[in-house]
């Protein structure tokens, strides 16, 4: 998975509220219905790389099952990084489907 | 927590961040493990399954580390340390090349302190670029280079525009008094423009004013006239003799007698515009002043933004003005400008570029020596890297380790370097105290970058093959590991690397002791040449009278009458005489007038010939070649006719094939009339500024006849002359107390002061070229010794099956004579270039003299032999039994 694809992914996923590494990749998972896995190796450089551009916070605290864990919230940062990247992908996404809808005719 | 924040405990807590990343990883596990065991998995099972699908933690772990801020950092301070720990190990060799290399750095930076010092350092004047030297010259007279005309000084400052001023000045010894005690110090007289344009202010007091300037006269004798006189003294006179008294200005000073008022100091280092200048008086240049005696220094300052060839086209556009308006002593004259500070340093700049280069050979050498010694420890520890690529590590680390340790050894070794470049520089004055600037040669700021750049460099020389070898270990780890323990010997590849390395020394080694072999031979040479008179046992005695008490030349003949009966007198004398200026002696008045046969209008026999007024005893205590007719003697009185005697040189370009005795030659003496003189003697070539310099257009006056206050008094003793010193000197004092000994020097030393850069010359690139030998001779020992401990086992068999010790004598001696004899051949023909450097500096031998490069070769040739002898004596030591049980 290209890492700017993951990277949309994560910050979609934690707009919707705080969650722990595998929380986030379950999610990611689940929402896409198997699609995307997403292994340890680039997941944890993903959130590194997101917490160093400032995009996201972590703290540690309690998962639901009484499991220390560290939680990772979108910052005001990550919000403007996510509508810039999720309109690009509109514009990307869009200009892909009417290319290829040409093609089909 | 902001990305900054995060970046910041990424670099301050790196190890809390480290065990955070693994406590979140781990944590991920555990919550997929709970997951899958609420969908029914055993746990054992689950924990597999997550493992699979998950990833290592580890790997994720080390991907993390590594995108962390300062992990290169830490990296880097992780492998040092190791470096450190594999070089202790092993602190023999260390220690052996951190000494190769420091001595190295600490050779080539001294030698680019004294160059910075001397040579690349502007002159501590402010603007010095914009100082030039102006001198005479007159290729119609053939006089290549003289002193400028008093006459035409004044009117080059008026009539040119790109110059900011032009000074004329004229130095000599004149005798301070204060209180008893009486000194001869050296002066300038300097004109209107000197202090202005050196833009130096005094230390205490003031410069010159113009009324002061104007009021200064001296006579043709120049003695100093005009009321009031004024003077500036220099800081060292000023510390030594005045104690450094605040007070100084105002306060006067006796010059030769005369009450002179202190006006200013000017602060240390000030040495315009000669070295050694302690005290400066006014001169007033303008008016009416003869144009055709060439005496004067001179210097200017070009104008902002003008070149040197600008201003010397300017100049020579004055100089065939005043050759049209004055053709009488004008025509033929031009100038030539040099920059100041070229003057200052003379010839000394090529010999310190030249060692300069040396010093880098040796460097190379060393570097390829610890390189070498680099390349055997990295053969010992093959096994080491294979098992570390095994166990992970990759090339381009082990590369890495490979260059921190040539950099560690360098850093090292260039600490050390500083350190003995810090003393070497302090013992420096005392090997080469006549070096120009020599005050201004500092470890400063400039030589400390270079002495770290070298360090670089040397790392870099130094790292560069042991990591490409360290490189091309297998990077197949299980093939490796496999070679690795079964290697006994180098392989090929390694053995071309070591031999090329040693080749390479015995080659610069080799280049280093043609260059100073042919130095030696040049400096053979030079002291072996006759220089037409023979110093050995004369003591030089410079005398200044001063015109206020010897103004006549009654009065000077009669103190100098004096003056050598007594000397004469003296134990141990065996001749006494006297010359205006006495060959190699830097003091006394040295000028040329124009000579020409009586009768003849032809204007090329006027010859520009050097004037020396000699006495009688002059020719004996020098031991001169009387080359025809007689030397002057009681006959030539000052009421007898003008007589005159040439030098051979002159005598063959005036009356070429025939006897210049009895002959009436003209001299052209400006103001003091031209008339014939008859020819009484021929006098043999003297090599007046030592055995280097050609034999001059020379005529001698009697002293007798004509008397000048300035005369050098050579001393012929039986022994060493410098037991006459004492003796000498109380005979100066009871002559007359106000004109006290000074500059008392053996006439040897004068000679050998000629050839003292070569010398110096010769005895540092001889001293270079011996430490490149040893370093090469080093280098050969080294591979000869590693081949027979690599080849310890096939010694073994071949001894077990008869070998005799001659064959394994002659295979190591082979060996080690093979790479002598590709680095001597490759020395040779990397020579034939090189020596071409040389050529400036080499006396009575060609750059390409076979003599010296077959006699090095032979040397080399002898050296490499005897170092061979150990590894060939160890190879038969060899126990075959021990080897063959061994197995």
């Amino acid at each position: 998975m290209a890492t700017e694809k993951l990277d949309l992914l994560i910050l979609k996923t934690l707009d919707l509220g705080p969650l722990h590494g595998y929380g986030i990749s379950r999610r990611i998972e689940q929402v896409s219905e198997g699609v995307f896995r997403v292994t340890l190796g680039a997941l944890y450089p993903a959130l590194q790389r997101l917490e160093r551009a400032g995009a996201i916070n972590a703290e540690w605290s309690v998962s639901e099952n009484n499991r220390r864990a560290r939680f990772y919230t979108i910052t005001r940062t990550g919000r403007r990084r996510l509508t810039a990247e999720e309109q690009e992908w509109h514009r990307v996404a869009d200009a892909m489907t009417r290319i290829l809808q040409v093609e089909a005719e | 927590m902001t990305g900054l924040w995060r970046r910041c405990r990424e670099l301050f807590q790196s190890q809390e961040v480290d065990r955070e990343s693994v406590a979140e990883l781990e944590q991920h596990i555990a919550l997929a493990v709970d997951d899958k065991r609420r969908g029914g998995v055993p746990e054992q099972e689950a924990r597999r399954q997550a493992r699979l699908e998950l990833g290592s933690v580890d790997a994720v772990r080390e991907q993390l580390a590594e995108h962390r801020s300062g992990f290169v950092l830490e990296q880097l301070v992780k492998e040092t340390a190791y470096a450190w720990r594999v070089l202790r190990r092993a602190p023999g060799p260390t220690a052996l090349s951190v000494v190769t290399i420091g001595v190295g750095i600490a050779a080539s930076t001294v030698l680019f302190a004294v160059i910075d010092g001397v040579v690349l350092r502007p002159l501590p004047y402010p603007e010095a670029s914009q100082l030039v030297s102006i001198v005479d010259t007159n290729p119609e007279l053939g006089v290549d280079r003289t002193g400028a005309a008093s006459g035409n000084i004044d009117d080059w400052r008026r009539q040119t525009s790109r110059f900011e001023g032009i000074a004329g000045f004229y130095t000599m010894g004149r005798t301070l008094s204060a209180e008893d005690e009486a000194d001869v110090v050296l002066t300038a007289q300097v004109s209107t423009d000197f202090f202005p344009l050196a833009r130096v202010t005094p230390l205490l007091g003031r410069t010159f004013t113009e009324d002061e300037t104007l009021a200064a006269q001296f006579d043709t004798a120049n003695a100093p006239t005009g009321s009031n006189p004024v003077v500036i003294i220099g800081h060292e006179l000023w510390r030594q003799r005045f104690g450094g008294d605040a007070g100084i200005v105002d306060r006067t000073v006796m010059l030769e007698r005369r009450p002179f008022r202190v006006v200013g100091v000017m602060p240390a280092g000030f040495a315009l515009p000669e070295a050694g200048v302690q005290a400066w008086m006014p001169w007033d240049l303008s008016g009416e002043r003869p144009r055709d005696q060439h005496y004067l220094g001179a210097m200017g300052r070009l104008a902002a933004g003008a070149s040197i060839a600008q201003a010397e086209d300017d100049l020579n556009r004055v100089a065939e003005t005043l050759a049209r308006d004055y053709p009488d002593t004008n025509r033929g004259w031009r100038v030539r400008l040099n920059p100041l500070a070229t003057e200052v340093v003379g010839d000394t700049a090529g010999v310190l570029w030249m060692l300069f280069a040396a010093v880098g050979l040796v460097l190379l050498v060393a570097c390829a020596n610890v390189a070498l010694l680099s390349v055997m420890r990295g053969l010992d520890r093959s096994v080491e890297h294979a098992v570390r690529l095994a166990l992970g590590s990759t090339p381009g680390r082990l590369l890495r380790q490979s260059w921190i340790e040539s950099l560690v050894l360098a850093l090292v070794g260039g600490a050390l370097g500083v350190g003995l470049a810090l003393g070497g520089l302090r013992v420096i004055p005392r090997f080469v105290p006549d070096l120009p600037r020599l005050d201004e040669v500092a470890l400063g700021a400039r030589a400390l970058w270079f002495a770290f750049g070298v360090t670089s460099l040397a790392a870099l020389l130094s790292g560069v093959l042991p990591a490409w070898r360290g490189a091309r270990t297998d990077s197949d780890p299980a093939r490796g590991l496999r070679a690795a323990s079964l290697r006994f010997t180098a392989s090929a590849p390694q053995h071309r690397v070591r031999d090329a390395l040693v080749i390479g020394q015995v080659a610069l080694a080799l280049v280093l002791l043609c260059g100073s072999g042919l130095l030696v031979r040049s400096f053979v040479a030079l002291r072996s040449a006759d220089p037409g008179f023979d110093p050995g046992g004369v003591l030089v005695a410079p005398i200044f009278l001063d015109a206020q008490a010897y103004g006549s030349g009654e009065r000077a003949r009669a103190y100098y009458d004096a003056l050598f009966t007594q000397l004469e007198a003296l134990p141990g004398v065996e001749a006494v005489g006297a010359a205006t200026t006495l060959p190699t002696s830097p003091l006394g008045p040295d000028f040329a007038r124009p000579v020409w046969p009586d009768g003849v209008v032809d204007e090329r026999l006027r010859i520009p010939a050097s004037v020396r007024m000699v006495t009688p005893g002059y020719f004996d205590t020098l031991r001169l070649e009387i080359a025809g007719g007689r030397a002057f003697d009681a006959r030539d009185h000052p009421d007898a006719p003008p007589v005159v005697m040439v030098s051979e040189t002159l005598a063959a370009r005036l009356w070429p094939g025939q006897s210049a005795v009895g002959e009436s030659l003209v001299v052209d003496y400006s103001t003091a009339g031209t008339y014939p003189y008859e020819v009484v003697g021929v006098v043999g070539d003297v090599r007046f500024r030592g055995p280097r310099s050609e034999p001059l257009a020379e005529i001698y006056l009697p002293h007798a006849q004509r008397s000048y206050l300035i005369m050098n008094v050579a001393i012929r003793g039986a022994g060493d002359p410098r037991a006459l010193i004492p003796a000498v000197r109380s005979t100066l004092r009871e002559v007359d107390p106000q004109k006290p000994a000074y500059g008392l020097t053996p006439l040897e030393d004068l000679v050998g002061a000629t050839m003292v850069r070569d010398r110096q010359a010769m005895v540092t690139l001889l001293a270079f070229a011996v430490s490149a030998v040893f370093l090469a001779m080093l280098g050969v020992y080294g591979v000869l010794s590693a081949r027979v401990r690599e080849r310890h086992q096939e010694i073994g068999v071949r001894m077990a099956l008869g070998a005799d010790t001659s064959q394994l004598i002659g295979w190591v001696a082979a060996s080690g004579m093979r790479l002598l004899a590709s680095g001597a051949a490759i020395g040779l023909v990397a020579t034939w270039p090189l020596t071409g450097l040389l050529s400036g500096l080499l006396f009575g031998v060609q750059p390409t003299d076979a003599v010296t490069a077959v006699s090095v070769v032979v040397l080399l040739g002898l050296v490499g032999i005897t170092v061979t002898l150990v590894p060939s004596w160890r190879a038969t030591r060899v126990d075959p039994v021990a080897v063959l049980r061994r197995g």
